[in-house]
């Protein structure tokens, strides 16, 4: 592992996360058109059921969402909070101790969601709107600071190039801690997101998997969102549906790397590798260990 | 003089490092070996590279395509080289440049190069002028110009679906497939730009090299849009 500056604790809403506490963060869509679900939980009955499940699960976090990351129809404001912010307010409702993410790059949405609860906001596009770290200053919340690149929100990378790929995540990544930081977000409260896929083609995504210890060695805790994602597909052959054991391999990399919180759709599955990973590492124990000690 | 000149797009995929264990599109691979062979087959004192850059300048004969800026095998052991180091001290060039000397490299084309990037704001005069005054030389000029049609050409699309897509780019082979100067320079460069076709500069360069040249036979080697971006192949020769 790269040798940096040490993780230090991680503050989500209410709770305080110690460095060696692997975070899951189940993905709850409010949209009709996502890449995995493709509107499973466009719903809210169904979406509300969602989160019961992922929190049954073992998430930690949630990660609602309504703006499919692909190119589609658009989505204003308006709309984005008509199909966020609500329903924020319910799950806060129902559970007034569960950290609430909003992914969004608006900070007009990340304020309505402030409001209703939200204790954190995922910044996937890369600082696309300069006053969204504002508005986490101002409730208290924590940033995702993300790389896409030079990648407008809802676009696809068209031959992006970059001399050293991991040298622009560390560039956009630090450099919105920073402006995150200016703004007055509590710095225990930021975390620097590679964000696969964004603004990066396949090998550009599998390399900054491998190089994920320069994120960590930086200090900042380290989110990863590698589920079910295209460069997985391309690396397997494999459609949507038949990603999960891609996933989950990638996921046990990243945790053995130091990232500290993974956004998946599979919360139940990637709870187990990330307990292996621990156990591995000697960070926490098994669960029941008797095999030869009876 | 131009004594030949070819069309090529240049997607990343051109170069098969970077399509993993599958080639994809090896047909559009040899299209392109195909269209530079014919190029050199007519015997050009230079090649001159034309294609998008973010200005219109001239660049080093020695340029090369950084095959490592889009990634790339570069730890497995089995690879025999890392793709971009057998490059290593030439200039980097802009991809899709790049691209165009990756494609002479390949086609061993040892002889002189003029390498020219022009930007996407270049003015439909600016891109003619350049294209008259590399026909203007003495020498015997090749040329090479690089770029695709419209990047919007369906919901998987790299810039998703635009409507206009498929009519811009049926023009664009029309055109060729005509030798058609005029309508080549009569593409709207504000169009182009929104449905990410980043041909339009070095087909006007052409169009502005070839004005006046009669007699030219064209072949179309390949016309596709597989992945959602329209790739053209073709040369234009004497016949």
């Amino acid at each position: 592992m790269t040798a940096g500056t040490a993780q230090q604790a991680l503050r989500l809403g209410r709770h305080c996360f110690a460095p060696d506490q692997r975070l899951v963060m189940g993905i709850v869509n409010r949209t009709p058109d996502s890449f995995y679900d493709r509107g499973a939980t466009w719903n809210e009955n169904a979406a509300m059921a969602r989160v019961h499940a992922v929190v049954s699960e073992g998430a930690d976090i949630l990660d609602i969402g309504g703006v499919a990351a692909a190119p589609g129809a658009p989505v204003d404001v308006a709309e984005e909070i008509r199909r966020t912010v609500p329903f924020v307010g319910a799950v806060r409702a129902a559970y007034p101790d569960l950290v609430i993410s909003v992914d969004t790059w608006r900070h007009q949405v990340g304020r309505e969601a402030c409001r209703a609860g939200a204790d954190l906001l995922n910044d996937t596009w890369g600082g696309q709107d300069p006053e969204l770290p504002a508005v986490a200053a101002e409730f208290g919340a924590g940033l995702i600071c993300a790389h896409a690149g030079d990648q407008a929100p809802r676009t696809r990378p068209f031959r992006v190039a970059y001399e050293d790929v991991m040298a622009d995540v560390l560039d956009r990544t630090l450099a919105q801690a920073s402006r995150a930081t200016a703004a007055g977000v509590d710095p225990a409260r930021i975390l620097i997101d590679a964000a696969h896929d964004f603004g990066k083609n396949t090998w550009q995504s599998l390399e900054v998997t491998r190089r994920l210890g320069e994120m960590v060695a930086t200090g900042w805790p380290v989110l990863v969102s590698l589920s079910n994602k295209d460069f997985i597909g391309e690396t397997l052959d494999a459609p949507p549906d038949r990603r999960l054991t891609g996933t989950l391999a990638t996921t046990a990399i990243c945790a053995w790397l130091g990232a500290r919180v993974f956004r998946v759709h599979q919360v139940l599955q990637t709870r187990e590798v990330l307990a292996m990973v621990s156990a591995i590492q000697g960070e926490r124990p098994p669960a029941r260990t008797v095999r030869g000690l009876a | 003089m131009i004594t030949s000149a070819a069309l090529c797009p240049w997607p990343p995929l051109l170069v098969r490092e970077l399509t993993g264990a599958d080639p994809v599109l090896p047909e559009l691979r040899a299209a392109c070996a195909g269209a530079v062979a014919a190029l050199l087959r007519d015997r050009p004192e230079v090649v001159a590279v034309v294609g998008p850059g973010t200005g219109t300048v001239p660049w080093p004969a020695d340029g090369r395509l950084n095959v490592a800026a889009f990634g790339g095998p570069r730890v497995a052991a089995p690879c025999p080289a890392r793709p971009g180091t057998e490059g290593a001290g030439r200039p980097v060039l802009p991809p899709a440049l790049g691209i165009g000397t990756y494609l002479l490299d390949q086609a061993g084309y040892a002889g002189e190069r003029l390498i020219w990037s022009v930007s996407g704001d270049e003015p439909v005069a600016g891109c003619r002028k350049l294209g008259a005054d590399l026909a203007g030389s003495d020498a015997r000029v090749a040329l090479l110009a690089i770029g695709d049609g419209s990047a919007r050409r369906g919901p998987r699309a790299p810039g998703h679906f635009d409507e206009r897509s498929h009519a811009f780019d049926a023009e664009v082979e029309r055109a060729v497939r005509a030798c058609d100067t005029r309508a080549l320079l009569d593409l709207d460069p504000g169009l182009a730009r929104e449905l990410m076709a980043t041909g339009r500069p070095a087909w006007q360069v052409l169009a502005g090299a070839l004005e006046g040249c009669t007699g030219l036979s064209v072949e179309v080697l390949y016309a596709g849009d597989p992945f959602g971006v329209a790739y053209l192949v073709a040369t234009l020769r004497p016949s």
